[in-house]
This record gives C-alpha cells, structure tokens and sequence, in this order.
C-alpha cells in the first residue's frame, strides 16, 4: 500500500515529476553514450594493438623486451613450437625477426622496426595483410618489402621503388639490403606506419646473420582473457630463459590508461550526481512541503516515524527508477545501431589516428557498466530524499493539521 | 467503564515568546457508551482539550489518562501506537488521503495495524455497507462531495474498533443538512455498537445530540452536565 500511495503521488503532480524525470533520463543516456563510447575506444585502442602486432602473448629470450637487440633471440625455437603445438587455447601463432634499423630511399631515410615474418602465418595473428591499400602483401619471394604510408610519402617511394635498409646484424657488422617496395599499408594509427617494415624472414635472417634463429613468438589465443593462464602454464614450460609476456604486460600504458578511465568515469557519475541531487531534493522538499496536513492526519492517526519516512524515500527511489529504467531504455536503444555502424569521427580522424584509434569507434557496453548506470540515480534518489523526509517526521501531527 | 481521565491539565502555549493559557485545570472523566460534546467559544480550548484526550499532546502540568495509562511517561513513538491502537480521529477537514480511494483510505489504518488484505477488504467493504457509502468506494477524496469525505473519514476512524472516536468540529465546513445528517450516522454508531465519540464544536447542530454537554470557558469547564432524553425534547 505504501508503493501504491509513493507511486500515485509522483503523478499527483505530473509537471514536476516529468521535469525531474526528464532530466534522469537525460543524464542516463548521457552516462549510457559517454561510458559506452569511451570503453569502446579504450577496447579498440587495444584491438588494434593486439590485431595489428602485438597479439596476446608473445615469448622471448628473456630481457628481449627491455633491451631489443637482434643478440636476443629466442633459445630453442624448436622447443617452443613443440610446445605451442600442444597449447589447446593457441589459435595461431607467428615467428618473427625484429631489429632497429633504418631504411633509406634515394631522397631520405628514417628510423624504423624492421620485422621478418612469414607472410602466410603472421596473417593468421594479426591483420597487417588487410591493411594493404596500394600493391599486394608479402609473398614470400626475396627482397620485397611492405612499408606504411606516412613512411612511403616521408621516402617518396612507391610501388616497385627500391629501398635500402640497414642494421647491425648479429656479429656486429652492419647489415644491409636492397628491398623493392611491393605494398603499402596504412593501419589505425599514423605512428605505426611511420615505423613499422615488413619483410620476408629468411630475408630479415639473411640480412641479419641470425641463420635460423628468431626475436619472438606472437601468439593469438582463442580469447584474450585467457593470456594469464596460457602464460602461467607457458612459462613454467619454459623456464628461466625465456620471458611471456601477456598483451597488458607489452602494453602498460594501454593498461594504464584503463585504470585511469575507470577512476575518471567515476568524476562523470559524480557530476551526473551531483546535478540530479539537487533536482530530487527539490522535488521532494517541495512535496513534502504541499502535503503538510496530509503527513499530519497520517501521524495524528498512528502511522510510525520510520514509515513516514520510508514512504517518502520510496517516492524518490520510485522516481529515480522509473527515470533510470526509460533512461536506459532509450539510451541502449541509441547505443544497439551505434555499436554496430560504429561512430565515424572522420573529422577528428587525424587526431584519433596519432592516439591509436581508428577514425569509426564502435561503442561498447559493459556489465559493469550497465550496473553502475542502473544503480547510481536510484541510490542518489534516496540520498536526496533524506533531508526532505527529515523534515516531514519532524512535523508535529497537531501543529502540521493546523497549518495552512 | 472510564476510558479518560484528566486531572488538572494546564496547557500552555508559547506565541512567539508570549505564554497563552489554553487550559487552566481541567478535572473531568468520560467513560466508555458516551456521545459527549465540549462546546464553548472560539480560542476556549476546545481543541487543545481534545488534543490532550486524543494523545496528540501532552499538558504542561496535570496527568491525562487513556484507559489508565499516563500519557506523559510515552515517547512519540509509544503515542503513536496508542492513538493507533484506542482512537479514532476525524477532523474538520484533510482527512483522507487525496491519492487513495475510499476504500483504500478506510483499509490504510488497518494496513498500519498489520492486518493482512484480504481482511481489509472486506472489513472495508462491511463497514462502507452499514454506513451507505459502498457506490464511494472506488472514488478518490476529490471526485466527493465534502459530506462524503466525512462520512468516510468516520468509516475509517471505526473500523478498528478503537476505545473512542475524537471529532474535533466534524460539521464546520458542511452545511446543515449534511452536517445533521452525518450527526444521525454517528449516533446511531453510538447506539448500535456503543462506539464512544467526543466531539468538539460550537455548532448547535452537534450540541443539542450530545447526551453529555462540556462547556468551555477561557480554558475552564464552566459546566457539565448529563443531557436527559426528555431534556433534549423539551427543546
Ligand atoms: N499551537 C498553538 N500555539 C499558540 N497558541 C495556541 C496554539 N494552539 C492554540 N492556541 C491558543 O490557545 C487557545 C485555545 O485554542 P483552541 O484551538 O484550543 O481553541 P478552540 O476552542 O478550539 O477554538 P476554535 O473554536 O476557534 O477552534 C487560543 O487562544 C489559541 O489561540
Ligand atoms: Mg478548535
């Protein structure tokens, strides 16, 4: 019965109710978008770092991440395959060669990250092969070279064109090649196309005089979530020698970054909050301030202080629900076509680019956020309606009757 | 049976700093079956006198008994449950909850007794019945006329059978003959179901139905007196 007296009173005074409720649902549509949107670009930002090179685990002779340099390679790649092949979570992986270097055309050169792979198995971790928009991907054929965008125009080199790169080897000479450029691509991100080199393994070998060794294993698991646990198993496989890394540990400023996100959405609830409170105090003082007689008759007849004061609560948490659900309501279904079209943010394009993003961001929707979206104005509702139910069991039953 | 008592009650008021004496010694006894009516002048304490009676005050000095217990030695909350409990109230006017219906109104007090719904309900609907107000049942406050509000605030202030019913100026915003007619309900509650009321009010409308006659005067009792039957016909 309280429910039904807290619920018809919202409608007793529909302008007001609808203001207040309006401004919920507003704010849950806001919170909706903005958290959706700003974990969609954080999952992107990673995506494309795992899909574009980093994969979810990579493998190393261990101190290979903290010093890159080509005498780091991997001990015993044999033994790593026979165990990877026995790894049920390993979808694909990739062997690769990766040195620092320069590549030089006849107008210019520039620092880059010359990686060997095998076309066909890197293209079964990570998506360099369909970023190709002019030329083809490797093919396997000697001296070729796939090279990003921002680097072809800084060379001013295209298809067919030659490039020199060069890099210490393993012995300490300096190791150089004549490559034909044969594709160029161009990723999410204009920094990593300034950077990164493409080239057949046994050229990178060859070059390099590593014989037959590799930098580092990149492994592409059936999800990511399960990096953690492959990586505990692998490298107690493994031993000292070498070094797993997870894609969170290859990545910390990426890690980093979520970590300050989640404490920054909790500054955007807080606003959001703060803005409802004083809405729902208002409502609610002002309700209770029209009712006066009304909440005295109820204490002159014996109704109980904590009930009065439940039943004025119960008005705002009604409220804050009611709001938070339409709110949600209307902001997943603005968010359904969004995560599937993505957000195009062509004119920002630039700028997402230089961050790592992409210029279409497909908002995503957590649980976690679902939660906190359902459950933060409701809570705020009730917070807010304290004072003001205060204020009604302070009444005096015979004075609140008197009042006019 | 005594269902009041009060023993030389003084109220006092403070307005503003200024001290007003509402009450100034009131003695007096009412036993359960009465149809009592305090009357007297505006500003004699009418109100505060039934405010005292019906636990929603306390005196300044003097004790007030309901049904034997003090009413000084309970907190707000002990008050609450006793008027809850032994009274009914109908006051002049705002009674009834506006969002509720009639029979929602009448079962409210139940529902604050515990008494589960399906109880409610009928007890709701057996008592609109003995009182003709059953076609109300479904309406809200402001789809009544001011006499039917009155008669449901009575409904709801008997049908938890409580010790007595306090009405303080039940007819003062109805005209007379709604006013005479609402009287006609309640007596006839007193007669059939020894309901006790006490009423508080200047108009000769309730005065001459009360069998027991209290006048009030400047916060004293300056009379009070049984009404015979045939005292009330020679009228
Ligand atoms: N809460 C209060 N604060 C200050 N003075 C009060 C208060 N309530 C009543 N009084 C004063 O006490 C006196 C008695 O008031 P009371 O309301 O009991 O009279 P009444 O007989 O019911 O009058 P009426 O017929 O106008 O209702 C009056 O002088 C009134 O002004
Ligand atoms: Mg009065």
């Amino acid at each position: 019965m309280l429910w039904k007296i807290a619920w018809r009173n919202i409608w007793r005074n529909k302008r007001r109710s609808l203001i207040v409720l309006t401004s919920i649902i507003v704010g849950l549509v806001a919170i909706v978008l903005y958290d959706s949107l700003s974990v969609g670009m954080i999952y992107q930002m990673l995506e494309n770092q795992i899909g574009s090179y980093v994969a979810h685990i990579q493998i190393h002779k261990n101190g290979f991440n903290d010093n890159r340099i080509i005498q780091n390679y991997v001990p015993s790649p044999h033994k790593v395959d026979s165990l990877l092949q026995k790894e049920k979570f390993v979808k694909a992986y990739s062997k690769r060669v990766l040195s620092f270097g320069i590549l030089s055309s006849a107008t210019n050169s520039s620092g880059v990250y010359l990686v060997g792979i095998r076309p066909e198995m890197e293209s079964r971790v990570t998506k360099i092969h369909t970023y190709i928009t002019e030329g083809t991907y490797l093919t396997g054929k000697s001296h070729e070279i796939v090279i990003g965008k921002n680097l072809a125009d800084k060379l001013k080199v295209g298809i067919g064109d030659k490039v020199v790169a060069m890099a210490s080897s393993l012995h300490g000479n300096i190791g150089a090649e004549v490559f034909r450029v044969v594709g160029i691509y161009q990723s999410f991100s204009s920094q990593f196309d300034k950077i990164y080199i493409y080239v057949n393994l046994h050229d990178a070998q060859n070059m390099l005089e590593l014989e037959d060794n590799i930098s580092e294993f990149a492994l592409l698991l059936e999800n990511s979530e399960l990096s953690q646990n492959v990586k505990n198993r692998l490298s107690t496989q493994l031993g000292e020698e070498y070094e797993v890394l997870t894609f969170q540990e290859l990545l910390p400023m990426l890690v980093l970054q979520i970590d300050v996100y989640k404490e920054s959405i909790f500054i955007f609830y807080a606003i959001i909050a703060i803005a409802m409170i004083f809405g729902i105090v208002n409502t609610m003082l002002m309700s209770v301030f029209e009712r006066i007689q009304e909440f005295g008759v109820l204490m002159a007849i014996g109704m109980k202080n904590s009930r009065v004061f439940f039943m004025v609560l119960l008005e705002a948490l009604i409220l804050g629900t009611v709001g938070t659900i339409v709110g949600f309501i209307l902001g997943y279904l603005i968010y359904i076509p969004l995560s599937h079209t993505g957000i195009d943010f062509a004119m920002f394009s630039e700028g997402l680019k230089a961050f790592g993003v992409g210029t279409v961001i497909y908002p995503v929707l957590t649980l976690q956020s679902v939660v906190s979206a359902l459950l933060v104005i409701p809570f705020i509702s009730v917070i807010g309606a304290i004072y003001p139910a205060i204020k009604a069991i302070r009444l005096e039953p015979i004075n609140a009757i008197r009042y006019v | 049976m005594e269902i009041v008592r009060t023993e030389q009650v003084e109220k006092i008021y403070q307005d503003n700093g200024v001290p007003v004496h509402a009450l100034k010694g009131i003695t007096l006894s009412i036993s359960r079956g009465e149809f009592t009516v305090i009357a007297g002048p505006s500003g004699s304490g009418k109100t505060t006198l039934l405010n005292l009676i019906g636990a929603l005050d306390k005196p300044t000095s003097g004790k007030v008994f309901i049904e034997g217990e003090d009413i000084a030695q309970k907190s707000r909350n002990e008050l609450g449950a006793l008027r809850l409990h032994k009274i009914g109230f109908v006051f002049q006017a705002y009674n009834l909850i506006p969002v509720l219906s009639a029979m929602e109104n009448i079962e409210f007090t139940m529902m604050l007794l515990g008494i589960e719904e399906k109880e409610r309900r009928e007890r709701a609907l057996s008592i609109m019945e003995e009182l003709g107000i059953a076609e109300l049942a479904n309406k809200r406050p402001n789809e009544m006329s001011g006499g039917q509000q009155q008669r449901v605030a009575v409904a709801r202030a008997i049908v938890t059978n409580p010790a007595m019913v306090l009405a303080d100026e039940p007819t003062a915003n109805l005209d007379s003959a709604t006013g005479s007619s609402l009287m006609d309900l309640m007596e006839r509650l007193n007669l059939e179901k020894g309901t006790t009321f006490i009423f508080s009010s200047h108009d000769p409308l309730v005065m001459e139905r009360g069998r027991r006659l209290i006048h009030l005067r400047d916060g004293k009792i300056i009379d009070d007196k049984m009404v015979s039957e045939a005292a009330k016909n020679t009228e």
